[in-house]
């Protein structure tokens, strides 16, 4: 039975300007692997996750209960139906289906990726539980008003927290930020760095070579959008990883069907795993670089590929 | 709204429709990339028709204006209809009183106007002539692509259409042998016709010439051998000069991926000769009477539009479409009743109006793939967005 679009929808922006995020996270497994890491509150620079990562386990979770209000296998009629979808977005609701170890796994991903950038000289430091998402699928879902409201709303946290510069870690956030934000907020006059670029421009040298091979998946924000290519390239074969190209890649790449996720999961993974039928063709290490990429195509493609962010890669090779 | 979906699901469950989107999605994509390779100066003609268009737009009105006094030098009739129900009007009074006969070139422009069904609820005989529009009106289904709108038949279900109209087709044919009865079929209705209709790829407005690309032949056909011509082209389809005009029937042939054209007729008014002491006679071998209407169907209005209006430089490659991955799973069941996939969700703004279009755009991912791959370099992402701000 297809979703209710309207009811999903709503239950997306209504969490989001409440509650900060499509889907709301305890402090914990938003800003728990900052305080391990003994990172600094706030500051000049600050590292901007937008959540993102940190969703991850909840999405995987969020997912799995559409999935099957979709496939109809939850019992109910149409009536209860929104009522059922507002209790996936309800994250007490959802809780025993998070699962602990994604919930590290994504963890590890953002301790990674502080570390690069401190290899990279860069003094930073995290808002911690005043951090919030970015408002991304408010925009992308056309809710301009909606959007406009939240976005003023993340760039005065900033402003409170006297930041000037952010670096972002996925496509989407730097889109955003970098696109979307200085016409959607007044006076917008934050400066918005991506770690891909810093690492690069930084010139970081590996510690060690790794021997493997992998296909990259440029997700559509970096390729077309932000022209962020060559910097995910460099830095894996600089670390001497043999990079495979799929049939369509770089301003070509094909999308992970990651952004229909909630409004059908089953579209959405039937377009993931066209993807990674391409990508399984040349090399079963497919190398993600934004978190809705990682679950879109781990999602697809249980058993056929291994899907793993490029921080942990990068992490062995250059920490 | 939930509809949406159910059709959607509905195609994913349908082999057929999958395996054909399939394999037309294998040969496209490689087939426009290997053209722009092979004739790299498509990519400068398309950035050329862009910004002449652009200035079409601009004075739409002019052009119009121009194109059908240009069309009236050439001794053709010239009409600008502004709905469905006009252009209707001006074919009916064109074919007349009668049962006739009518062959047809395969044209959106048409599809949008449902001028087939309206024929044939008049009374006439007509047939699709393009093999796969053939089969799409025996099946009573909507064409799934701009350029290929049967990928979703398999040989035993174009067989099958085809007993409908011929009794000796057989379900074992091959496809060459369904090919060469459709052939024998159409022959004879070419020469029988008492009309031929057809679209056109580009008109120019300073000679009032129409363009028509094709691979089939059967454009040449249909617009050669009945004595009654009447070719209908929306008004986005002006170029100023002929020049133009055939640049743009050029890059769109090549973004599509067939490259060259086996055939490009321009048809600048009906035949004639004046061999015979100089005295004038028209319909020597082609068409007796030319008839081109230019049709707005709600385009002239969307020109005013601040988001709509760059969907107009669109010149229906299908390239975008290919490139779509929700279109590579469902083809033009995500879309209006006329246009699917990503240039579909702003034709049917355009011709449906933005709230058939807002449901639909929802699914669009915003990959931004259209964009990168359109020759006219529409920002389709951001006019899909906006329309999704409308649901
Ligand atoms: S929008 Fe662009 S790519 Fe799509 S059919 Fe039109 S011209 Fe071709």
């Amino acid at each position: 039975m297809p979703l209710p679009t309207k009811d999903v929808l709503s239950m997306i922006v209504r969490n989001t300007l409440r509650k900060g995020s499509p889907i709301s996270i305890p402090s914990d497994a938003a800003s728990g692997w900052a305080r391990d890491i003994n990172l600094p509150k706030g500051g000049e620079t600050v590292l901007y996750t937008s959540l993102l990562y940190q969703m991850v386990p909840y999405t995987i979770a969020s997912t799995k209960y559409l999935e099957k209000l979709e496939r109809g296998s939850v019992g109910g009629a149409l009536l209860k139906l929104g009522k059922m979808v507002s209790s996936v977005f309800d994250v007490s609701k959802l809780a025993s289906g998070v699962s602990q170890q994604e919930i590290s796994s994504q963890h590890e991903i953002l301790k990674r990726i502080a570390a690069l950038i401190k290899k990279a000289d860069i003094k930073f430091g995290y808002l911690y539980d005043d951090e919030l998402y970015a408002g991304t699928l408010l925009y992308d879902f056309g809710r301009d008003k909606d959007f406009a409201k939240h976005a003023k709303g993340v760039y005065d946290i900033f402003k409170r927290n006297g930041v000037g510069k952010v670096i972002t870690i996925d496509p989407h956030t730097t889109h955003v930020l970098r696109e979307v934000y200085p016409k959607f907020v007044d006076g917008f006059d934050l400066e918005v760095e991506n770690y891909l670029e810093i690492l690069v421009e930084k010139e970081i040298s590996p510690k060690r070579k790794l021997e493997i091979s992998v296909t990259v998946h440029d997700p559509c924000y970096y390729a077309r959008y932000l022209e962020i290519i060559d910097q995910p390239r460099e830095l894996l074969s600089r670390a001497g990883v043999e990079i495979r190209e799929p049939f369509r890649t770089k301003r070509l790449t094909f999308c992970c069907g990651g952004p229909i996720e909630s409004l059908s999961p089953r579209l959405s993974e039937e377009v993931a795993s066209l993807r990674v039928s391409e990508l399984k063709e040349v090399c079963e290490n497919v190398v993600t670089m934004c978190p809705f990429c990682y679950v879109s195509l781990s999602r697809a493609g249980q058993g056929r590929v291994q899907v793993k962010d490029i921080s942990l890669h990068l992490g062995e090779a250059y920490l | 709204m939930g509809d949406i979906l159910s059709t959607i699901f509905s195609a994913l469950d349908n082999g057929n429709l999958r395996t054909g989107l399939e394999r037309s999605v294998r040969n496209l994509a490689p087939a426009s990339i290997r053209a722009l390779d092979t004739w790299p100066y498509l990519v400068e003609l398309a950035e050329h028709v862009r910004k002449v268009k652009e200035e079409v737009f601009q004075n739409i009105d002019y052009y119009i204006d121009e194109t059908m006094k240009s069309v009236r030098r050439c001794a053709g009739h010239a009409y600008l209809a502004k709905s469905p129900d006009e252009v209707k009007r001006i074919v009916d009074d064109i074919i007349g009183d009668g049962r006739k006969l009518i062959v047809k070139a395969k044209s959106m422009v048409t599809e949008e106007i449902q001028l087939r069904e309206h024929l044939i609820a008049k009374g006439h005989e007509v047939y699709e002539t393009d093999l796969g529009e053939l089969l799409i009106q025996l099946s009573g289904g909507k064409p799934m692509h701009a350029i290929a709108p049967a990928i979703h038949i398999t040989k035993e279900e174009a067989a099958r259409l085809l007993k409908k109209i011929d009794p000796d087709v057989r379900d074992d044919m091959s496809i060459e042998e369904l090919t060469a009865r459709v052939r024998l079929f159409l022959r004879e209705k070419f020469i029988k016709a008492d009309v031929g209709i057809s679209g056109a790829n580009s008109i120019a407005a300073d000679s009032g010439a129409i363009f028509l690309i094709s691979n089939e032949g059967n454009i040449r056909n249909s617009t050669n051998l009945p004595p009654v011509l009447i070719s209908i082209t929306g008004v986005e389809k002006i170029m100023p000069t002929m020049k133009d005009a055939f640049f743009q029937a050029l890059v769109q042939s090549g973004y599509a991926g067939l490259y060259p054209p086996t055939y490009l007729s321009v048809i600048a008014g009906p035949s004639s000769t004046a061999d015979i002491e100089y005295h004038r006679v028209y319909g020597v071998h082609g068409a007796k009477e030319m008839h081109v209407i230019l049709y707005d169907g709600g385009r002239r209005k969307a020109l005013k539009d601040e988001h709509l209006w760059e969907q107009l430089l669109c010149l229906r490659c299908g390239r975008c479409q290919a490139e779509c991955p929700i279109w590579d799973l469902v083809g033009n069941t995500w879309g209006g009743r006329v246009y699917g996939g990503p240039m579909g969700i702003g034709w049917t703004a355009i011709i449906e109006g933005i709230d058939k279009a807002a449901p639909l755009a929802m699914f669009c991912l915003g990959c931004r793939k259209c964009r990168e791959v359109c020759p006219s370099k529409i920002d389709m992402p951001s006019i899909i967005r906006y329309i999704k701000s409308k649901f």
